[in-house]
């Protein structure tokens, strides 16, 4: 099977505005899977409520549309119920960090054998562009006029502090990156948390200077930091810019999983 | 192989003229029947996973294809073509 036959092809071109990098994860997340070598039956993609939870609409395998935050709930019970399923969770920053923020943490904290992918666009973008959990602070949006004056949610610190195994963040820009760390995400057993930064040029990126998708995309390539350097850096007693994306893999542990046999 | 755009998915975000390492892909210029201003291909023969899939037996760089948002990009089967002079840039 190759990476092609996971779409639906009757299905497509999907409903993501030109250059929505939604889409890019979606290849991503499908490229890693197809590595593993899994196959359509025994694959479930869940997904909850959010531009990026249509995802799982258009790729072939089983899979569940749920109700808004709850999608890691829902997941948990597919888990519980027959662990020899392989469960996929694709979730937005909306999804995640707003509503669903207490299946998150509680996900994270048993442990329950998941990836999560959450396509974190740093706005609600179905819903006509409010500021959300993940905008950064002085981003403009429909509901922060002036600018966010709040501080933005660190999904992955979140993650790795409430005792996810593996926890990466990547942006759609670094597509070859993002496809090992899904892998990896796989492979490991126990929850695996890829956090994939994407541009919204519809309603993100018109009202914060980036004109053109390419805008977005040249931001997070030239304000990436590899975790690594930025230790590096803060041992040399540097000072790391407040709009640096720290990417990488932040997190990787061997916490005894939920939902693995034995 | 030869690199091919689907035309009926593409939505002309140009993402693929800002990764590709050999330059192949240039914004268009002029709409197709739905409105949308594809990427023209320059010189396509020149991409590496076109000249050497077969070769190694997988995927070679790939990431046109990968970071396309519109699943558009594909390589697809060449037949039987007359022999054509092609200088590779390195």
């Amino acid at each position: 099977m190759s990476y092609d036959e996971w779409f639906r092809d009757d299905r497509l071109p999907h409903i993501y505005c030109a250059g929505c990098g939604n889409g890019t994860v979606i290849n991503c997340t499908l490229s890693a899977v197809d590595q593993m070598g899994w196959t359509k039956d025994e694959t479930v993609f869940v997904s909850g409520i959010g531009c990026s939870s249509r995802a799982p609409g258009y790729i072939v395998a089983d899979s569940l549309h749920t109700t808004h935050g709850r999608a890691i709930a829902f997941a948990t019970g597919i888990k519980m119920a027959n662990p020899d399923l392989r469960v996929i969770v694709f979730t937005g920053d909306g999804d995640l960090a707003a509503i669903g923020g207490n299946h998150f943490i509680h996900a994270c904290r048993r442990n329950i054998d998941l990836t999560v992918v959450c396509m974190n666009n740093m706005i609600y973008g179905m819903t006509g562009g409010q500021g959300s959990p993940t905008t950064p602070q002085g981003a403009l949006s429909t509901t922060t006029p002036y600018g966010s004056a709040e501080a933005a949610f660190d999904l992955c610190g979140l993650a790795a502090a409430a005792g996810a195994n593996y926890v990466a963040r990547y942006t759609s820009y670094h597509v070859k990156e993002l496809i090992r760390a899904v892998r990896t995400g796989l492979e490991t057993p126990g929850f695996s948390f890829i956090e994939a930064l994407v541009q919204c040029p519809t309603n993100f990126g018109r009202r914060n200077k980036f004109r053109q998708v390419m805008d977005q995309i040249e931001f997070f390539k030239s304000h990436a930091l590899l975790v690594q350097k930025a230790d590096r850096m803060r041992e040399e007693g540097k000072k790391i810019p407040d709009d640096m994306i720290v990417i990488g893999e932040l997190a990787r542990r061997n916490r005894p999983p939920l939902g693995v046999r034995k | 192989m030869r690199l091919v755009i689907d035309e009926s998915r593409c939505k002309g975000c140009n993402l693929c003229t800002l990764v590709c390492p050999y330059r192949i892909f240039k914004p268009g210029t002029t709409a197709n029947r739905r409105g949308v201003i594809v990427p023209e291909l320059d010189r396509p023969e020149r991409c590496a996973n076109c000249r050497l899939q077969h070769l190694y037996g997988r995927t070679l760089c790939g990431v046109c294809q990968m970071i396309c948002p519109d699943q558009a990009i594909s390589w697809e089967e060449e037949g039987a073509c007359e022999p054509v002079k092609v200088a590779i840039e390195y």
